[in-house]
């Protein structure tokens, strides 16, 4: 009775948000693992030119079938695959105001940085708040499971509403102490 | 947060200046300050004993306040400040309010005439204030009778009126928000949401009640529709006589008149805050990048250094393979064989027809 007690001392309550989560990203994480087997490819069209086919999208049989991964309305991950790249484009969850202010802002933050990133999309895809671009070289230079890591957005947005709604606190403590 | 400091930061520099000055100094300074306050401070030379400090501000409220001068009650409380050291004027210079006698001779040595020169400072904080209190007091008696209670309009900023409409029990400070901007009327909605929740917990009890609505109070209906169109809603607060005792009534009152510059500093500074966190999280993500880059040199290295029989480049960049290609060719030089031997001639070719070496450092890849 004792060994079996000791096993359920934690008994986690899971909402229904953080109970999709985790297959939502496990879906992405395994379609990603097998989309990533890019190769070089030249350009078909213009000799020695060598495109993103994925931006192109100039040849179909250079093309594979896009795969959209959702998690509910709000939430979604458009995956598009070519022979030399790969695109990914993330749809973030926005609870409220605040959670889409923050969004916005960070995601235009990261875009105008993109150089510094060499994966990241300056334009987001429409319809879509980020948009990542891999192509063959990446692949060959970064570690497959760090760029899939890498692309956790939901965690930065939510870290950084809860200290701007700490910090709003603290302030307005500080404001009311002064009647006191 | 100079613009909730009782005194002026301006007026205080400059009367510290001429206190602490070795001659005798000539000031005729002019200043603009936030809250519509007019300043003007005289020094002579000639008189280095005695400086003037004339005053001018725009009503509190005009509608109520006959004319612009200042009231009794208000010129008692200037004369409080230091009495020593301060005076009214006999004659008022044009264009302002008041002018103040300041007899910096009798400002006492030592450290505390930083203290006394503070309180001079604070003299638009002490007319602000007056004024307010004798409006709170000088509620119409034939309104509250009837049981109506008309809002009063207060003006300190003037794009930023607030209300406060007496009721018999208390009285209530409605402040309509405005910002031009919609992710600062979100930030600001956010801060009020915590500031209702932190004013209805236990430990602030004693605080002034506060409440927020995206529309306006009914207090405030009939009010001109200028004064009600609002982005960021209303925040009220309910002043009981709990806060206007005694000493509590200046900070109460000054805190009301500060609030929406303190809301909007505090919005101006969570975008700073934004911007510095987005930061600091651009750069960890991108030495998280730069770890897996180096992470793979790193493997190349071990993987060379093992001795395979055959072997595997783990990169197979354009570089490496340019690397590799001089590297045979450099090989292949080095085994031809002369059939002359010239004497000294291996050292010759060891010094001057060496192949140059390419070290990773130096070569900057092309992309």
């Amino acid at each position: 009775m004792s060994s079996t007690r000791r096993g359920n001392h934690h008994h986690h309550h899971q909402s229904p948000m953080a109970s999709t989560l985790r297959p939502y990203l496990t879906c992405i994480r395994n379609t990603l693992d097998a989309a990533m087997c890019l190769q070089n490819f030249p350009c078909q069209e213009v000799e020695r030119h060598n495109k993103p086919e994925v931006e192109l999208k100039s040849s179909p049989e250079l093309l594979l079938n896009p795969v959209l991964i959702c998690r509910n309305e709000a939430e979604k991950c458009l995956i598009e695959t070519s022979i030399n790249s790969l695109r990914i484009s993330l749809k973030v969850k926005q609870a409220d105001e605040l959670e889409n202010i923050l969004t916005k802002k960070f995601l235009r933050f990261l875009s105008m940085r993109a150089e510094a990133f060499q994966v990241l999309r300056r334009k987001p895809v429409q319809g879509y708040d980020i948009s990542f671009l891999i192509t063959n070289y990446h692949c060959e230079e970064m570690q497959k499971h760090k760029l899939i890591d890498f692309i956790d957005i939901d965690k930065e947005i939510s870290e950084l509403k809860m200290s701007v709604n700490t910090r709003g606190r603290l302030v307005a403590t500080e404001f009311l102490k002064q009647f006191i | 947060m100079t613009c909730i400091e009782r005194a002026s930061p301006a007026l205080n520099q400059i009367l510290l200046k001429l206190y602490s000055a070795e001659k005798p100094m000539e000031i005729d300074h002019h200043l603009y300050e936030f809250g519509s306050a007019e300043y003007h401070i005289l020094s002579e030379a000639s008189d280095p004993r005695v400086a003037f400090l004339s005053i001018s501000t725009a009503p509190l409220c005009p509608g109520v306040l006959a004319t612009n001068e200042l009231s009794s009650y208000t010129i008692e409380m200037i004369k409080a400040l230091c009495p020593a050291v301060v005076e009214i004027a006999e004659s008022t210079r044009e264009g302002y309010q008041l002018t103040l006698k300041l007899n910096l001779t009798k400002i006492p040595r030592g450290k505390d005439y930083i203290k006394v020169i503070k309180e001079i400072s604070t003299v638009h904080s002490v007319i602000l204030s007056s004024q307010l209190k004798e409006i709170l007091w000088n509620f119409n008696s034939d309104d509250a009778i009837k049981g109506m209670h008309k809002p009063i309009k207060l003006v300190y900023n003037p794009r930023e009126p607030f209300f406060v409409i007496r009721q018999p029990q208390q009285m209530i400070a409605v402040f309509p928000i405005r910002f031009a901007e919609k992710s600062d009327v979100i930030i600001s909605t956010a801060f009020f949401q915590e500031l209702v929740d932190v004013g209805s917990s236990d430990r602030y009890a004693k605080a002034p009640p506060c409440s927020w609505s995206a529309i306006p109070p009914p207090e405030l209906r009939g009010e001109a529709f200028e004064d009600l169109s609002t982005n960021g809603g209303f925040v009220s607060f309910d002043i009981s006589s709990h806060h206007v005792d005694g000493k509590r009534l200046d900070k109460t009152v000054w805190n009301l008149l500060n609030f929406n510059a303190y809301v909007r500093y505090h919005v101006k500074t969570t975008k700073g805050f934004i911007q510095r966190r987005m930061r600091k999280r651009l750069e960890n993500l991108v030495e998280v990048l730069h770890h897996t880059e180096s992470l793979e040199q790193v493997n190349e290295q071990i993987t060379r250094h093992q001795g395979c029989s055959t072997k595997r480049l783990v990169r197979s960049s354009k570089y490496s393979i340019l690397k590799q290609r001089w590297g045979n060719l450099g090989r292949k030089l080095k085994r031809i064989h002369f059939r002359l031997k010239i004497q000294g001639f291996g050292r010759f070719r060891q010094r001057w027809l060496r192949l140059p070496k390419f070290s990773s450092r130096e070569y900057t890849k092309l992309d």
